[in-house]
C-alpha cells in the first residue's frame, strides 16, 4: 500500500489511489494527504448533526428569543419531545468520538509551548508551530472541553428530563449547570466553525473528503507533516 | 384553562403581559382559617366534581387525609398534620393547594409562552393549549403544588375557580365549605377579616396567631389564619417562600449573559478575520506532488 500510495505525480479526486488512501488516515497521495478515515468523519458529523438538533430545540426551551427556531421542529411541544433523545444521541456519539480519537489528544510539551506563545507573543509573527502534530494545543483543549462538556450536558439533562426523583436544590442546580455548560458549548462552536472555514482555508475539506493539501498540513501542522512523509505514522493495515 | 373575559397581567416566557390598563380590577383572595376547619373535605369533593377531576385510589398511612399528596387529578388536598403539643396532640388541618403567589415561581420558570398566566385580578392559571409538560414549573414553586400528568403530558393545579370567579361567583371550595372557615372577596377584605379573626385568636389564648401571607412572594391569593402563626412549617408551610434563588440566576442572568455571550463570540471571529484575514501560506494551494518525500 505504501508503495503505491506515495507515487508522486499528479492526483485528481476520482484518482483510484487517493480512493484508497480516503480509507486509511495519514497518508500521502500526490499532493494530497489523508487526514481522516470515513470512520472517523462519520462519527464527527453524528456528533456534528446531533447537537445541532439538540441545539437548536433547546434553544426555544430556554428562551423564546430563540424562540422561531420551535418552528423548524413544528412547535416548543415537538421540540420538548425531540431535544432530550437529540442529547442522549449526542452523548452516545461523544463516547464513541473520545475514544476513536482519544490516542492523538493526550497534552504534550509542545501544546504546552503552542499556549506559551500565544499568550506572551503579539500577532502571528515570531509564533513557532514547528512542533505542532497532528493536533494542536487548542484543538486538544476542545476536544477535551467538549468530552467534559458533554458530561455536564448529559448528568445536567437527566436532572431537568427527571426531576421528580432528585431533590429541588439538586433540580436548580441542574438548570445553572445546564445553561453555563451550553453557553460554553456555544461560543466554543462558534470558535470552532470559523477556525475550520474561513480562517483557515484548506480545512474543511479534511472533515468532508478527507483529506488536505501538503501545503495546509506543512503550515498548521508541521509535525504531522514530517512524520507521515518519513512514515514514522503509516500503521499496519 | 384560560378565562376569555380577564385580562392577563403576566404571562410566561413573555415580556408583558395583555393589561389594556382600561380597567382596575381588584386582586382576589381565598381566606382559609385553619382554626375553624374541622376535616369534613366538603371542599375536596366540591373542587373533583367542579373541575370534573377524576378520583383516584389512595394508600393508607395512618392519617384521615384523602391522598399522600397533591395529584394532577387532585387539586385541593385538606392535610391533617399531628404534632406533638404540650404533652397533648395538637391536629392542624390545612387546606393544600395552589396559593396564587402574586410572584409566582412557576411562572417564572415556565418555558413556554403563555402557559402560565397570571390575571389582573391575581389569580394563577395554567394552559393547557400552550404547557409543554417540561415540569420547569414544579421546580419553580416554593409550595410543591403543580403535577404534572402522565395521561395528559401536561401541568395540573388549582387554577382558583377562576371559571367562576370571573361570572362573579365564589370557588367551588368555599361553596360547600360548612364551617364558614373559607371565605373568598378582594384581598382586601380578606385581609382585614383576617385581622380581626387573629385578634380573636390572640384573645383566646393563641398569642403567636397571625395571617399567613408570605412578603417573599410578594403576598398570595390564599389567605391563611394560623393559630401557631410562628411556626407555619407546623402545618406543613415554608416560613420564607421564595422563588428559588439559582431559578432567579437562571432565568435573570445566564439568559441575557448567554446571549451576549455567543454574540460577543460571533462578533469575536468577524473581527478577527477582518483584523487578521486567513492564515494561509504563500502558495498554500501549490501542487507539491514532486516534492521529495523527506
Amino acid at each position: 500500500m505504501s508503495t503505491s500510495a506515495t507515487t508522486p505525480g499528479p492526483h485528481l479526486a476520482g484518482d483510484p489511489a487517493v480512493i484508497v488512501a480516503r480509507r486509511f488516515e495519514d497518508v500521502v497521495v500526490g499532493n494530497e494527504i489523508s487526514r481522516h478515515n470515513l470512520l472517523s468523519r462519520l462519527s464527527h458529523w453524528a456528533v456534528a448533526v446531533s447537537f445541532a438538533v439538540a441545539m437548536l430545540s433547546g434553544m426555544p426551551i430556554w428562551t423564546p428569543v430563540f424562540g422561531w427556531m420551535a418552528h423548524l421542529f413544528g412547535g416548543l411541544s415537538v421540540c420538548r419531545l425531540v431535544h432530550p433523545w437529540a442529547g442522549v444521541a449526542f452523548f452516545l456519539f461523544s463516547v464513541e468520538r473520545f475514544f476513536q480519537w482519544l490516542r492523538d489528544m493526550h497534552f504534550r510539551d509542545p501544546d504546552v509551548d503552542w499556549f506559551r506563545q500565544r499568550a506572551t507573543k503579539k500577532g502571528r509573527a515570531g509564533i513557532d508551530d514547528s512542533q505542532v502534530g497532528k493536533y494542536n494545543g487548542g484543538q486538544k483543549l476542545y476536544f477535551w472541553a467538549v468530552s467534559l462538556g458533554s458530561i455536564g450536558l448529559l448528568v445536567s439533562g437527566l436532572v431537568m428530563w427527571f426531576p421528580l426523583y432528585f431533590p429541588p436544590l439538586v433540580r436548580q442546580l441542574a438548570f445553572v449547570i445546564h445553561d453555563l455548560t451550553f453557553i460554553c458549548f456555544a461560543v466554543s462552536l462558534v470558535i470552532h466553525v470559523f477556525l475550520s472555514t474561513a480562517a483557515e482555508p484548506g480545512t474543511f475539506v479534511s472533515m468532508s473528503r478527507g483529506t488536505v493539501t501538503r501545503a495546509w498540513a506543512r503550515l498548521h501542522h508541521p509535525r504531522w507533516y514530517r512524520e507521515v512523509l518519513s512514515g514514522e505514522r503509516s500503521r499496519p493495515t | 384553562m384560560v378565562a376569555q373575559s380577564l385580562e392577563i397581567r403576566r404571562s410566561s416566557a413573555s415580556v408583558w403581559g395583555s393589561l389594556s390598563g382600561a380597567r382596575s380590577v381588584a386582586t382576589v383572595a381565598k381566606y382559609i382559617d385553619t382554626t375553624t376547619c374541622i376535616g369534613c373535605k366538603a371542599c375536596e369533593v366540591a373542587c373533583q366534581e367542579w373541575n370534573d377531576l377524576r378520583p383516584l385510589a389512595t394508600e393508607q398511612v395512618g392519617t384521615y387525609q384523602t391522598l399522600p399528596t397533591l395529584d394532577a387529578q387532585y387539586w385541593n388536598l385538606i392535610r391533617f398534620n399531628e404534632l406533638d403539643f404540650e404533652g397533648g396532640l395538637a391536629w392542624l388541618m390545612r387546606k393544600d393547594q395552589c396559593m396564587h403567589c402574586d410572584d409566582p415561581g412557576c411562572l417564572a420558570a415556565c418555558p413556554a409562552p403563555g402557559a402560565i398566566v397570571q390575571y389582573e385580578n391575581g389569580i394563577v392559571d395554567v394552559n393547557p393549549d400552550q404547557c409543554i409538560g417540561c415540569k420547569y414549573c414544579e421546580t419553580g414553586c416554593p409550595f410543591d403544588v403543580p403535577r404534572f400528568s402522565r395521561t395528559t403530558g401536561k401541568m395540573a393545579k388549582c387554577t382558583l375557580c377562576v371559571d367562576r370567579v370571573s361570572v362573579g361567583l365564589e370557588p367551588a371550595c368555599v361553596k360547600a365549605c360548612p364551617t364558614g372557615c373559607l371565605h373568598f372577596g378582594t384581598k382586601e377584605d380578606m385581609l382585614v377579616m383576617g385581622q380581626t379573626r387573629v385578634e380573636q385568636l390572640k384573645k383566646d389564648g393563641f398569642v403567636q396567631a397571625a395571617v399567613y401571607d408570605p412578603a417573599g412572594v410578594h403576598g398570595t391569593s390564599v389567605v391563611t389564619i394560623l393559630a401557631h402563626g410562628d411556626h407555619p412549617e407546623w402545618y406543613g408551610l415554608p416560613s420564607d417562600p421564595r422563588v428559588p434563588f439559582l431559578v432567579r440566576v437562571w432565568k435573570k442572568f445566564l439568559r441575557p449573559f448567554g446571549g451576549i455571550a455567543i454574540l460577543g463570540a460571533v462578533f469575536g471571529v468577524v473581527g478577527h478575520y477582518m483584523r487578521h484575514g486567513p492564515k494561509s501560506a504563500y502558495g498554500a494551494d501549490q501542487d507539491d506532488s514532486n516534492l521529495p518525500l523527506a
